[in-house]
């Protein structure tokens, strides 16, 4: 599969539900620090070829694709707003929305599948957005984390329950129709920065940490840990269970690699790709495809390929 | 373009899971989900605060049970006013915390630095501050940190310079209120991030042109003294034959004593030892037998 160079410093990909070729890819110039961003939509094929761009004034952190209109995209910018995107408009009547209530960098963003038609926000000012796309204004807001709030992830088989992984070193569960927080995990030692939860038994949480570890956890009994998955070298930045396979996990890290694990069996480091030269910021495995993985990094590469590929061969 | 992808009024198509029918094993600890969509559900619960904006101050809301101490952040840190300090780490065991930066640019600081160290524990957010530049004011000052993430990797494996990474620009204004939000980005700052680009090209640039040339120059002396010395060689043959001719006879030079004839040498075919730079005979034959030679 061909691979993709991007002007800025890659922050996140996200394969569409909808179409199994194309890719939107968050990217921040100057390594996210200052600087400008930009939100790609690539058209895969035998090369990748650009479908859109849109330029954001500040570095775009992460996004994600509507699940009930296949043209809308959800940026995260790190001036603290949500931008959405209409592919099927030109690029000068976008964004179509920019929703800005968040005091700092907004880090994270996540379509609900099952009631398709919110989203969830995380961002550096501790909080939790929830959004429904009807509205200008946040539904409410998730305020209990005592730091930045890195991730958050709907749980996929349960319309109101989602997660969220922050720097206190805790994951939380929530359900939105609850004042608090239902469930506090202090999952690790140090930051988390990323949670996902399994496809094929909603009691599955994924949990990665600064400690360079991803650990799962059962909810119903989280005082230890299903699993602990160590092999990565730094910080493991993202992660992502497969959404055709229960067990298997994607993982991208500062280490510079991405990493494929099965939790259930006993050696479970599945695969390791050590394409990225900067590092690897940002993986996603195809809805549509089964074993199609994305990734991109700092190296301002975006890489697509199947799995047990070389994600370089041309 | 075609996409050959279903139609969008429906919404995505069904995912692998949800073909898959139930899940889970075991009973869920969460409520059942409630019928509707997203706004009516939370708005029935009762817990709809539609459209509250965060506030950057008041951070007093319902904090229960950390259960550990958080780090201070970095737009908080920056209470510490005064002295230059840039890269800042918090301890880490591991690795270093490389930090360097400070005072650049008058007041303005811009710590570049921070645990790129182990990334682990360590320099967890390499942050670096800014300040807004102007002499003594403090603006607020818009602290970037990156989730845990740091060391931005310019350079090679030892981190070069770490940028606490993250984030990203800086929020609104007003330099002069100590308590207000971020001051906004001097312009420099993002001429200063392509002057350091600029310089850091023109380095590598450099260096590479110094290594090249340097390797040029070796290349080009071993040639001129290989050349002297085939030169040289030249010369003494050719004296030797028109010497030969004026009849003046010359002894051979460089008969190979029979020993050294196994010694590695250049054009030492054995059995043709005419040549004269062969291997001199060793002055007491003390290396004849340093290869254990068996002949």
């Amino acid at each position: 599969m061909p691979v993709f160079k991007t002007p800025f410093n890659g922050y996140s990909v996200k394969f569409s539900p909808f179409y199994e070729n194309q890719v939107a890819v968050a990217t921040a110039q100057n390594f996210g620090i200052l600087g400008n961003g930009r939100v790609h939509v690539l058209q895969l094929g035998p090369t990748i070829t650009e479908r859109a761009a849109f330029d954001t004034a500040d570095g775009v952190y992460d996004l994600c694709w509507s699940e009930s209109h296949d043209s809308l995209i959800v940026a995260a910018v790190a001036d603290g707003s949500l931008k959405i995107y209409d592919l099927s408009l030109p690029a000068a009547a976008n964004p179509i929305r920019s929703l800005h209530e968040h005091a700092r960098e907004c880090h994270g963003v996540d379509f609900n599948t099952v009631r398709k038609d919110s989203f969830l926000s995380a961002s550096w000012d501790d909080t939790v957005k929830l959004w429904t796309v009807d509205r200008p204004a946040s539904v409410r807001t998730f305020k209990e984390h005592a730091y930045c709030v890195y991730a958050a992830a709907w749980n996929p088989r349960h319309a109101d329950v989602f997660a969220s992984a922050s720097g206190d070193c805790t994951a939380r569960i929530w359900d939105v129709r609850e004042p608090g927080s239902t469930m506090i995990l202090p999952a690790h030692e140090f930051e988390i920065l990323a949670c996902d939860w399994n496809k094929y038994d909603d009691c599955i949480l994924a949990t990665a940490s600064v400690d360079k570890s991803i650990k799962v956890w059962d909810v119903r009994n989280y005082r230890v840990p299903v699993a602990v998955l160590n092999g990565h070298g730094y910080a493991v930045r993202k992660v992502k269970f497969s959404p055709h396979r229960g067990s298997m996990i994607a993982s991208c890290s500062y280490d510079m690699s991405v990493c494929l694990w099965d939790y259930m069996v006993e050696d479970a480091l599945v695969g390791r790709y050590d394409h990225h030269t900067e590092f690897a910021v940002g993986v996603d495995m195809s809805v549509l495809v089964e074993g199609l993985l994305a990734s991109t990094g700092w190296d301002e590469l975006v890489y697509v390929w199947q799995h047990g590929t070389d994600p370089r061969a041309p | 373009m075609e996409n050959n992808g279903q139609a969008s009024a429906s919404g995505a198509p069904p995912k692998p899971w949800e073909r898959a029918g139930a899940s889970s094993s075991g009973p869920a600890p969460f409520r059942p989900p409630s019928a509707g969509n997203t706004s009516d559900v939370v708005e029935a619960s009762g817990t709809a605060q539609p459209g509250e904006v965060v506030s950057t101050t008041n951070t007093n809301v319902n904090r229960n049970t950390v259960g550990r101490p958080v780090p201070a952040r970095p737009w908080e840190q920056q209470q510490t006013y005064g002295s230059t300090y840039g890269g800042y780490g918090t301890g880490s065991g591991l690795n270093y915390n490389s930090g360097y930066g400070g005072g650049m640019y008058g007041s303005s600081y811009g710590g570049l630095g921070g645990g790129l160290g182990g990334g682990l524990g360590g320099g967890m957010y390499g942050s670096s501050m800014y300040r807004g530049g102007y002499g003594g004011l403090y603006g607020g000052g818009s602290g970037m940190y990156g989730g845990g993430m740091y060391g931005g990797g310019l350079g090679g494996p030892m981190g070069g310079y770490g940028m606490g990474m993250g984030g990203g620009p800086f929020g609104e204004q007003d330099p002069n209120n100590p308590y207000g939000p971020p001051s906004a980005p001097p312009s420099f700052w993002v001429s200063l991030m392509r002057v350091m680009h600029g310089v850091v090209n023109f380095f590598g640039r450099l260096a590479m042109l110094i290594d090249q040339n340097t390797q040029a120059f070796h290349m080009f002396m071993s040639a001129l003294l290989q050349l002297f010395d085939r030169s040289g060689m030249l010369y003494g043959e050719l004296a030797r034959f028109v010497l030969r001719i004026l009849g003046v006879r010359t002894k051979p030079k460089g008969v190979h004593p029979p020993g050294a004839e196994g010694l590695p040498g250049p054009h030492n075919m054995p059995g043709n030892q005419n040549y004269i730079e062969g291997p001199k005979a060793a002055p007491s034959g003390g290396w004849d037998s340093v290869w254990g030679d068996s002949k």
